[in-house]
């Protein structure tokens, strides 16, 4: 089945592979190439990569499992952001806190407010699911007439979700302060304990996904409902409590990547756009609809954005992914990890 | 063990089953006959909850099992095993078959249900880690059975089990099919491959346009040329053989 397609894929991945060349050897020539600068760019695009990762893997999840393509994920992230940020606060400006920890007060109440965001925004997915796609869904997803219209209820959705946020949090960007302690030198780069959280976070997320769905049997079940909801059906999959399942992972997951980022910059309502556009050219790059091809997207996409920015240009910072969604798409359309046809009844 | 009556049901406005009205005895197998397009699949789309039943009634076990969600259906009993290869490619066998067993709860069982079904078929033994995908046709189908086996059913209604396969396979699937029933479960059986099926069977229906036209012991059936010539394609020959 595949056999006619070998020829093109070599081809695909020589063009590909001179493409990385010829990007390599054009910033290796920039005169503020060293070793240090290129280790801080790697340290950097895999942190920043593996948040693009965490978002792409839950825009995928819901590709995959619900047919319908996610507009409104960017919003879970910034109302995750915004979860952590009022739940280390609340922590942070009562007494017990400093009681009981008085050392490590702020690392707790940031693990606190992670743990809060990603279930809150879990639920909360459900919750969205049930009362909003539900119901739309009915009525068939992917190239039919409604579709389209869900598409389009995405980002109707995604203005709601940004003006419940506004009235909530009011429109000025809360700066968010995590006392997460001072920044750390590791192999000659000083690093901020905020980009080491997200690191080492990103990953243990990252892994217990890869744990839940591989080696559970909810997540075999996460799995089998997202190939195929007939076939789940007959094996006795409750295919509807699944999709609630796969919607609520998926928002969870942006809820912890929001609060993982939620201290580097500012909370604003507004952040959850950006983030939403390069998750989706870390999915488009990877493969759209493969979860290891989201991860491998994103530090794909992170990567290539540090280097440019910092080698290039900075002040183009957040067109660089979309230059590599655009490479990436006329070179190789099906993304590194290409899904296979997907057969559906 | 099932009993349907008067079911009527089709594909969002088309109707395709109008009234069809079949019974299955406990321990039986039965087969269901018909050329394409007349309502087979549709019938078992139907009793596994897959598509909605508009009127009428399906009666599994003593208990009435219409419009329940599919997942309930399997947890009573009534697994279907659809047509041709609908496996989960990317998943090894063995992740395969431990979806079939996916509502029970127990380790225990599912590990003694998993020895079952590789006494069944040794060949599912054999390649148990490699993934769905590089099975053959024949292996496939047994690997379909093997997992509406996993969750301990009391009937099992295949979808045309011969489907695109060698006849030295259909042979031996069909042989497992008899053992199965053997060892003490109903089975229901749609096919085109009339005189296969009809070897296995007991007893027999043959539907034409969404309605159960001739039943009756398959013995029967099968001497009986008006029977093949007007409801099966005719010509004297079956279909597929």
């Amino acid at each position: 089945m595949f056999k006619t397609f070998k020829f093109t894929r070599k081809v695909e991945n020589i063009l590909m592979l001179i493409f990385t060349a010829i990007f390599l050897i054009y910033i290796s020539l920039s005169p503020d190439m060293s070793i240090d600068s290129l280790k801080g760019v790697l340290v950097i695009g895999v942190t920043v990569g593996i948040i693009y990762g965490l978002v792409a893997v839950g825009i995928s999840l819901i590709y995959t499992g619900l047919d319908v393509v996610n507009f409104s994920h960017g919003e879970f992230f910034m109302i995750g952001a915004f979860t952590g940020l009022t739940v280390y606060n609340f922590l942070i400006d009562g007494e017990l806190i400093y009681a009981i920890f008085p050392e490590a007060y702020g690392v707790v109440g940031y693990v606190i407010g992670l743990f809060f965001a990603f279930v809150l925004m879990g639920l909360f997915g459900v919750l969205i699911e049930r009362i909003f796609l539900r119901p739309l869904t009915k009525k068939g997803g992917g190239y039919t007439v409604a579709g389209m219209g869900i598409i389009i209820c995405g980002f109707g959705l995604s203005v709601i979700l940004q003006n419940i946020a506004y009235l909530i949090w009011n429109p000025t960007a809360h700066p968010f302060h995590a006392d997460l302690g001072l920044p750390i030198n590791i192999a000659g780069i000083t690093l901020p304990m905020t980009y080491l959280w997200m690191l080492v976070t990103g990953f243990v997320v990252a892994g217990a996904l890869y744990f839940f769905l591989n080696k559970t049997k909810m997540g075999l079940g996460v799995r089998a409902v997202a190939f195929s909801k007939d076939i789940s059906n007959l094996v006795g999959i409750n295919v509807p409590l699944y999709i609630s399942i796969i919607f609520g992972i998926a928002c969870a997951l942006a809820g912890i990547a929001g609060t993982l980022v939620g201290p580097t910059y500012q909370v604003v309502v507004y952040m959850g756009y950006i983030i939403l556009l390069k998750a989706f050219a870390s999915a488009v790059v990877g493969g759209f609809g493969s979860l290891p091809g989201a991860i491998v997207g994103g530090f794909t996409v992170g990567l290539f954005e540090t280097a440019c920015s910092f080698f290039i240009s900075g002040s183009h910072k957040d067109a660089y992914a979309f230059l590599l969604m655009v490479v990436v798409l006329l070179i190789k359309p099906t993304g590194f990890f290409g899904v296979q046809v997907k057969m559906k009844a | 063990m099932l009993k349907i009556d008067g079911l009527v049901s089709g594909y969002g406005s088309v109707q395709i089953l109008n009234g069809a009205n079949m019974k299955v005895d406990a321990q039986s197998i039965v087969a269901l006959l018909g050329g394409n397009g007349t309502g087979k699949s549709t019938i078992l789309k139907a009793c596994s909850g897959l598509i909605r039943s508009w009127s009428g009634s399906i009666n599994f076990d003593g208990e009435d099992i219409h419009n329940n969600p599919p997942h309930k259906i399997v947890e009573r009993g009534l697994v279907q095993v659809t047509q041709g290869k609908d496996v989960f490619p990317a998943m090894s066998v063995i992740e395969n078959l431990r979806l079939g067993g996916f509502v029970l709860n127990s380790k225990q069982k599912l590990k003694d249900n998993l020895e079952k079904v590789f006494d069944y078929f040794p060949r599912l033994n054999e390649r148990k880690n490699q993934l769905a995908a590089t099975l053959s046709g024949g292996e496939l189908q047994m690997l379909c059975i093997g997992r509406g086996l996993m969750s301990n059913p009391k009937m099992i209604m295949l979808d045309e089990p011969s489907a695109a396969l060698a006849p030295q396979i259909v042979l031996d699937i069909f042989k497992n099919i008899n053992r199965i029933r053997k060892d003490g479960l109903t089975v229901l059986v749609v096919e085109q491959n009339v005189r296969m099926a009809l070897l296995l069977a007991d007893y027999g229906y043959v539907i034409k346009d969404g309605v159960i036209k001739v039943e009756g012991e398959s013995k029967k059936l099968m001497y009986d040329d008006t029977v093949k010539d007007s409801y099966l394609g005719g010509g004297g020959t079956t279909a597929n053989v």
